[in-house]
Order: C-alpha cells, then structure tokens, then sequence
C-alpha cells in the first residue's frame, strides 16, 4: 500500500516536473503571441495582462504592409537560400573526398575543416568588411565597371559561407563515411567514373542528409546578424529581416513598436518552427552527428 | 584475378587526383573568406587605419595593443577631514574619486570598476576601460552561463530519458527555444523584462507582492542586473540544445549495464556518478566546447538588450569598427578575441582528449 503511495507521489512530482520544464520553454513564446495581439494602449497598461483583452491583428497588419520588413525577407530568403544551395553543392564534393576516398594528406584537411566550423565570425570582421568596401568602390571607381553594381545582398552571401561551407563539409562528411564503400566498389568494377559514381549512385542516396544538412545551413544563414549588421550598415535595401526586425520603426506606436516586433517575429519564426518540427527528428541526429560517437 | 602493381597504384594515384580537385573549391572558398581576412585583420592591428578616411595609414607597432590591454590597480584613498579622520557616510567610509589616483600621462587610464579587499578600497584603471570590462564580463558570462546549461541541460536530459506519457511532445517542445532566432528571442525577453509593469518579470514580482505598484525594476540597465539578465536569456536560449545532446549521448549507454547496477545494489545517486557521468563524458566534452566557444563570441544578444551600454568582446569589436571607425584597434581586438577562443579550444582538447577518429 504504502509502496503504491510512494509511487503515485513520484509519479506525481515527476510530471510536476515536466510540466515546469514544459513552461519555461514555451512560455516566451507565449508571451510573444499576447503580446501580437494587444492593441497599443493594453501592450503599456499597468499591470501587464496574461491574455490580450480586445484581441486584434493590426499589429500584424502593420508589420505586412512595412516595406523594409517585406525587404528584409526578400533579402534573407535569397542571402540564406543562395547560401545553402552553394554551401551544399560545395560542401558535397568535400565530403564525397573526405568521407570515400583514400588520398594522402587527409587528416590535416578534416582537422582543418572541424576548425573551421568553430572560427570565430568576429575575428575577420574588419578585414572582410575592408575586401567588400573594397569590392564597393571598385565598381564605383572604374568607369567600365561602373554599370555593374555588385549586390550587397550577393556579397553577404559569400561572407556567410564561411560558417556554412564548414558544417556542410563537415556534416557530409559523415553522412557519406557512413555509406556501404561496396556500393562503391561494385559501381567501380561496373566502370562507372567517379563523377558518374558521386552523381548517380552517392548523390541520390543522400538527399534526405542533404535536406537536414541544408534546413540547419539555411537557419544559420537566416539567423545570422554580425555581418548582415555591419556589411549592410550604408545599404538600407540589402538589410536581411534580423536587421530589419531590430531596426523596426512603428507605424501606430509613437514609441517603440512592441506588438509589430512581436507580430514580425512570430511570422519570421513560425515557418521555421514548423520546418523544424516537420525534420525534427533528422535535425537531433544531424546536430548530434559531429558530437556524439553512436 | 590480381590486378597487377603497376594497375593498382595507378588506380589510386587517380582516386588521390580525384579528391584533391573535389576539395579545390572547400579550400580556395575558406582561404579567401577565413586565411586571407585574419591575415589582413593582423596586419591592420598594426596599423592607424581608420574606416572611410582618406588619413594616411601608418604603422603603429603595437600601439593598438597598448592601447587595450594597459591596466593597472591603484589603492583609492579615504576622504579625510580637517581633522584627517576619514570622513563616515552611514558608518561607511567614502572615498576619493578614481580620477585622483590613475595616471594621466603618458596616456589617460579611466576606471574599468572598484572593488574591496581586505578593508581597501582599490580601483583597476585601463586605459580602454570599455574593453578591459568588455573581455571581463564577457568571461563571466560564458563560465555561468555554461555551467548552468550543462546543469540544466543534465537534468533535463535525464529526465526525457525516462519513457512516459507525453515524451515526443516534450523533444517537440525543446526545439522551439532553439528554432527562434537569437534576436528574435532576445526582442521577447527584452520586452517580458521591461522595467515597469507592463514587463512580465516586474508584473510577477508586484503581484507576489516584492516590489510595489509604481515600482521598477531596471533589469537591463541597472549595471548589477544586466549580466544576470543577459545570462538568463542565453539560458533559456540554449539550455534545450544541450539537453538534446545530451539525450542523444545518454541513449548509446547500453542499458545492461545499469541492470547489472541494479543487481549490485548500487544507488541512483551512485549510478550517476559511476556510470552515467563517465559514459556521458565525450559527448558532454563535445557539448562544453561548443558552447563554450560559442558563448565568448556572443553578439546577438548584447547588441539587441545593451546596444552600446555594455559590451561582449564581440559587440565592442564591432564598435570600434563602425562607430568609432577606427580599424586597426577593431583589429586588434579581433586578435585578441582570436586568441582568447584559440586558449580555451587547446584547453579543453587537452583536457578531455578530443580526438577525431578517421
């Protein structure tokens, strides 16, 4: 009897537990959401309110008809997505040669690609920006090249493969080590080149890791904020949305904007949750895949 | 049928070709955007460079350096009165302003921050006090942030390890913190710790009845309250990355052998200790690296709560590039930060042993 009791209370504290755990992660989410669909007077009434009174949706319609908002996005699908597709596509035969193939002078590439992946942004930050200034005023200076305006937005893209280029590398890498090399082998004796070996056989094989691989490149890309901060400092229409969401002036609000902040923050956030949750359990094994020896 | 030698190595010297021309683009990509930018971030760290200024660049020697790292430490003065006893406030006793005791010359020092010791009052002077107290705070940061993550993270990690009702759900939910982008979730937590009631943190406190209505609580600007606040965002942040590693660590410990525990009558608290932890340590290794590194180049947050009131290493890196427009002390900095990360990354490959299997 008494064993039972003792059970049912451990049972008890336990889903107490799960449930805290459960709250604390969620709960600025939550707060987000409440915060999105109060109006401007009860987001500064004292004090502040669990559940939105008059719930409304203007501060959503504000943040959709924002233009620089709207350019932000613009902005970020082409900087991350350019970005992902390049780093993949890249970071594919880097891991093709690493994960499959036999040559000497392996070691110190993988070490120097895992290094890689840990560089530090911040270090590079005033002698990248003096190479795209330099790019900048190259096109503004030369007559020739003056009809040609690089896009900042193409040289963010080049500026963020040095975080992404690495993780696909890497990530692939293991991806393609843990392929049977008797497929190989077999394509091999067949006569298959090896680029007919990488494009037909290995390439089809990975496409569920290259989508994983991908989704993880794509949320570094669209998350990142140094170098989209600095490099875009003079170029208002090639800020990506982390800028432009930070920088959110309010349409309604004479003060700072919260609800369209918190209405721009939910729409920029809720497809990438879904995304996440639709991948989730390949993106455990795919972020776990350089930590964690099975 | 054996392939003859002559065959064979042919075979591999193209297999060897092969490779090198599928890394070609990794290595010219990283050399151009990594090698070649800290090379010039180095050379520019000697340098007076300033950023869009027709100045003429000269070389410094190490200039910028001094400029950042000259600290020194001065005992601070009791206030005296005429009679030269010292002079009490609320039976504490002031004292005379840093100003009286750093040097001025060559270069001004300013005071990074005063601290007592042993009934002293001492003062550390910098002669870059934003930086001194940027590298500092930024250390403090990471160590507690870390250490109560992987706390955290631990237990709840070991707590989903357990099968029950409801456990996909929970995996679901410890994605989402790590799904926000950071500054998106640091525009949320800087909106729940707004300093009047309207803030969720000062409407909780009120309620609970710790502060009064017309109180505020100053989270984010209040110099004791940020760091705390800072780390609390970072927290929450990360903590649920660390329990998905975690996890996924604590699910390849074969499960015979806390049967075999259980059989030898060995605590819970025993078990953890003598198997659960030794077992978790390569990954929970793995784990403190990353975050580790990844929390002393912290700029997301910083920017978004303190803008330029205080700084991380990295947003005052940032600072000094697009504010202050001075390059070549942005790039020391740069160095610095370089450094700092590279000393903690040897550390730790030496400590745990990190080894990369091929």
């Amino acid at each position: 009897m008494t064993k039972q009791r003792n059970r049912f209370f451990d049972n008890f504290f336990f889903y107490l537990l799960i449930i805290i755990i459960a709250i604390y992660l969620l709960f600025p989410f939550y707060w987000a959401i409440v915060s999105a669909l109060k109006n401007e007077s009860e987001l500064v009434r004292t004090p502040a309110t669990l559940w939105p009174q008059n719930p409304t949706l203007q501060n959503f319609r504000a943040v959709l008809t924002n233009q620089s908002f709207l350019k932000g996005i613009g902005n970020s699908l082409i900087v991350a997505g350019t970005t992902t597709i390049l780093s993949l596509l890249v970071g594919s035969f880097a891991g093709y040669a690493l994960g499959k193939l036999r040559f000497r002078g392996k070691q110190p590439a993988l070490y120097i690609i895992l290094a890689m992946t840990m560089f530090p942004q911040v270090a590079v930050l005033a002698g990248l920006y003096s190479i795209i200034k330099g790019i900048q005023d190259l096109d503004k200076n030369i007559a020739w090249l003056s009809w040609f305006d690089v896009p900042t937005t193409l040289l963010l893209v080049f500026a963020y493969m040095i975080f992404t280029l690495p993780f696909t590398a890497w990530v692939l890498t293991s991806f393609f080590k843990g392929l049977p090399t008797s497929l190989l082998q077999a394509a091999q004796v067949d006569g298959a080149t090896y680029s007919q070996t990488f494009w037909q056989i290995l390439l089809p094989l990975t496409a569920p890791a290259l989508a994983t691989t991908g989704l993880l490149a794509f949320i570094n890309a669209w998350n990142e904020y140094l170098f989209a901060l600095t490099f875009t400092l003079q170029e208002p229409n090639a800020r990506t949305v982390p800028v432009a969401i930070s920088q959110l002036s309010g349409k309604i609000a004479r003060q700072e904007p919260v609800g369209e902040i918190m209405a721009g923050a939910l729409i920029i956030t809720v497809p990438l949750v879904i995304l996440v949750l639709i991948f989730q359990n390949r993106i455990v094994e795919g972020l776990t895949a350089g930590a964690v020896k099975g | 049928m054996a392939a003859s030698p002559s065959k064979l190595s042919e075979l591999a010297l193209s297999e060897e070709r092969t490779a090198r021309w599928l890394l070609v683009p990794t290595f010219v990509i990283l050399f151009c955007l990594a090698i070649y930018p800290l090379g010039r971030v180095f050379y520019l760290s000697f340098t007076n460079k300033r950023f869009a200024s027709d100045q003429a660049v000269e070389m410094v020697g190490f200039q910028n350096y001094r400029d950042l790292l000259s600290v020194t430490v001065r005992e601070l003065p009791k206030k005296l009165d005429e009679n030269g006893q010292p002079i009490l406030k609320d039976g504490k006793p002031e004292y005379e302003l840093w100003t009286r005791v750093l040097p001025r010359e060559p270069r001004r020092y300013r005071a990074a921050w005063e601290f007592d010791f042993f009934g002293k009052r001492y003062v550390i002077g910098a002669t870059n006090a934003d930086f001194i107290r940027s590298v500092w705070d930024t250390i403090v940061f990471t160590i507690i942030a870390v250490a109560l993550e992987t706390i955290l993270g631990l237990m709840i990690a070991l707590a989903l390890a357990r099968r029950f009702f409801g456990r996909g759900a929970m995996r679901t939910a410890m994605l989402i913190p790590w799904a926000i982008i950071t500054v998106v979730s640091s525009l949320i937590w800087e909106w729940m710790f707004k300093s009047d009631r309207s803030g969720l943190f000062t409407m909780l406190l009120n309620r609970l009845g710790f502060i009064e209505d017309s109180g505020q609580i100053t989270w984010l600007v209040n110099p004791a309250l940020q760091l705390p606040s800072a780390i609390a965002i970072d927290v929450w942040k990360t903590t649920p990355f660390m329990a998905l590693l975690l996890l996924a660590g604590l699910s390849t410990i074969p499960k015979e052998l806390y049967e075999a525990a259980n059989v030898d009558g060995a605590s819970r608290i025993r078990q953890f200790f003598s198997l659960t932890l030794p077992l978790l340590m390569p990954t929970l290794s793995v784990a403190l690296i990353f975050r580790t590194l990844d929390s002393l180049r912290v700029f997301d947050l910083f920017q978004i709560v303190f803008g330029e009131n205080r700084y991380s290493m990295a947003t005052f890196t940032q600072f000094a590039l697009v504010a202050q427009r001075d390059m070549g002390l942005s790039s020391a900095v740069s160095v610095i930060i370089f450094i700092i990360l590279f000393a903690f990354a040897i550390f730790y490959m030496r400590t745990f042993r990190v080894e990369i299997d091929d």
